[in-house]
């Protein structure tokens, strides 16, 4: 299998540290790209080891995306963020949900990466890797990611 | 030392996903997605404030329901007077009584 689990990637939490990424609504662009089972982080500019797509991954890459169909295109849509905030010690951020309409689509998994990594375009920078768990199939129809509630407990991207 | 702790878990998916076949997400659908983000409820807290809590999103549901279908409602009037006025009007009524 090519996905495994979930991971924030190695490379994102670097950067993180070099203050390239700005989670702020209206900020840094973040998408969403689908993929099959088949992607592997070798593959293209993933830029990641192994067979099966983990933190190593550093790159969003074409290679296995699922087609374009309905609302989504290559590359994926552009995400909603959640302005960072705090609750106690932890401090969160996410997304609202993502829906691709009258869409025909199986997907497994998906990347989430910066498109405007420290104030740059067209970046490819790979924030997380996601795994849905099983194939996930839309025909003709709706295929919506549904992102945890934001809160200190279950928002998507915490530091405690 | 600082240690900031920030993985995710690896071994349940942490998105969701839900897909439809040959047809969009129904108010009612959409609806409970949006009382999930507007009401977080703990699964550790008193069962009588938790129970009443869990009626209340219920009833929130229907409400946010019932103002997406007056939402629906309106818009499809706009698209009904944009398509009638450039000159299609059967295809204007087919959308009017979807």
């Amino acid at each position: 299998m090519a996905f495994s689990g979930n991971f924030m990637c190695t490379s994102f939490k670097v950067e993180l540290l070099q203050g390239k990424h700005d989670f702020t609504n209206g900020q840094d662009t973040f998408k969403l790209a689908l993929f099959t089972n088949s992607a592997e982080p070798t593959q293209g500019s993933f830029g990641g080891s192994g067979t099966t797509m983990n933190a190593s991954v550093t790159d969003y890459s074409d290679n296995n995306q699922v087609g374009a169909s309905g609302d989504y295109t290559t590359g994926g849509g552009a995400l909603t963020n959640v302005t960072p905030t705090s609750s106690g010690t932890t401090a969160f951020t996410d997304f609202a949900n993502k829906t691709y309409g009258s869409s025909t689509i199986t997907a497994r998994g998906c990347i989430i990466y910066n498109t405007q990594t420290a104030g740059g375009s067209s970046t490819t920078d790979a924030v997380l890797v996601l795994d849905f768990g099983a194939d996930k199939s839309s025909s003709s129809g709706d295929f919506q990611i549904v992102f945890p509630t934001a809160d200190s407990s279950n928002a998507i991207i915490r530091i405690a | 030392m600082f240690n900031l702790k920030m993985d995710l878990p690896k071994d349940r998916p942490i998105v969701g996903v839900k897909t439809t076949d040959n047809r969009g997400f129904t108010p009612e659908e959409v609806a409970e997605d949006c009382v999930k983000k507007l009401i977080s409820i703990s699964d550790n807290v008193d069962p009588v404030l938790r129970d009443q809590a869990r009626a209340y999103a219920k009833d929130m549901e229907k409400v946010v329901a019932f103002y997406m279908k007056e939402a629906i409602r309106s818009d499809r009037t706009t698209v009904y007077n944009a398509i009638r006025g450039a000159g299609h009007p059967k295809l204007a009524e087919l959308i009017r009584r979807l």
